[in-house]
């Protein structure tokens, strides 16, 4: 089971490289949160909470590292003064295990995603 | 400890409720998400185009899909605008998250089971996860206490 949480603009980037991966299935949740620089400040306001897209991805092990991959390339930011190398606020991957998956309209045990 | 994580069906949800409390099973967190499975939300976009099959989608839900893409339609009054084809693609879904101590997860997986079969597309999934802890904020109470 892989957690990515990374912005909301690379998300729909993210999920076109996984599709063309030919991972399909995965749940969106948009969230807030902030990391290690607790938000941002622009201008005078700052701001402790920013919007971010939760993806929760469950994959057979063999894919994980290449799901991992995928959005690792495609949730970085590309800007001229970071060429390749991404900005703070990317986000962050999180992969855990799964014991055990149902797929409900099987009504039983189901492998991978 | 298990954490038990299901996507499910909207409408789903207060069936799968009664079920868990018949259990005894009071403690759960419903998230609204969007998601998708291996068809990629295909059923219902193909819906659009006036060629779905009924069977393969809840009724209720295609009157959605079809009475929004209409005012979509006659706002625009163009080809659907990119970001109308995404909310398609990726379906209102429920999570449900929850804690259960090892011997409840059979009997809790089984309820969520039964209160979502329709044998349909889009039924959802069930995962099941290990939990190290669990820790009461009131109490301090931590393992299969600060469950129950």
């Amino acid at each position: 089971m892989i957690w990515a949480v990374i912005r909301p603009e690379s998300a729909q980037r993210v999920i076109n490289a996984l599709d063309v991966a030919g991972i399909g299935g995965m749940t969106r949740i948009h969230v807030t949160g902030h990391g290690k620089e607790m938000g941002i400040t622009l201008g005078a306001v700052h701001y402790k909470e920013i919007p971010k897209e939760m993806l929760m991805i469950v994959v057979p092990d063999n894919d994980v590292a290449k799901t991992v991959m995928i959005i690792r390339a495609e949730a970085k930011t590309r800007s001229k003064n970071t060429p390749g190398n991404g900005t703070i606020g990317d986000g962050k991957i999180f992969v855990t295990y799964v014991e055990d998956t149902f797929a409900i309209r099987a009504a039983g045990k189901a492998g991978g995603t | 400890m298990k954490q038990i994580i299901a996507i499910l069906r909207d409408e789903r949800v207060e069936d799968t409720k009664a079920a868990l409390e018949s259990l005894g099973v009071l403690g759960v967190t419903f998230l609204y998400v969007t998601g998708r499975g291996q068809q990629k939300g295909e059923v219902n976009a193909r819906g659009l185009g006036g060629s779905l099959d009924r069977n393969l989608c809840m009724p209720h839900e295609c009157t959605a899909v079809e009475s929004s893409h209409d005012s979509i339609q006659e706002e625009a009054g163009s080809p659907l605008h990119s970001d109308t084809e995404f909310a398609f693609d990726f379906l209102p879904k429920r999570m449900l998250i929850m804690v259960a101590c090892d011997e409840e997860v059979n009997r809790i997986v089984e309820a969520i089971v039964n209160a979502n079969l329709t044998g349909r597309r889009g039924d959802g999934r069930v995962f099941i996860c290990p939990m190290i802890s669990a820790i009461r904020v009131r109490t301090g109470e931590q393992g299969n206490k600060a469950l129950s």
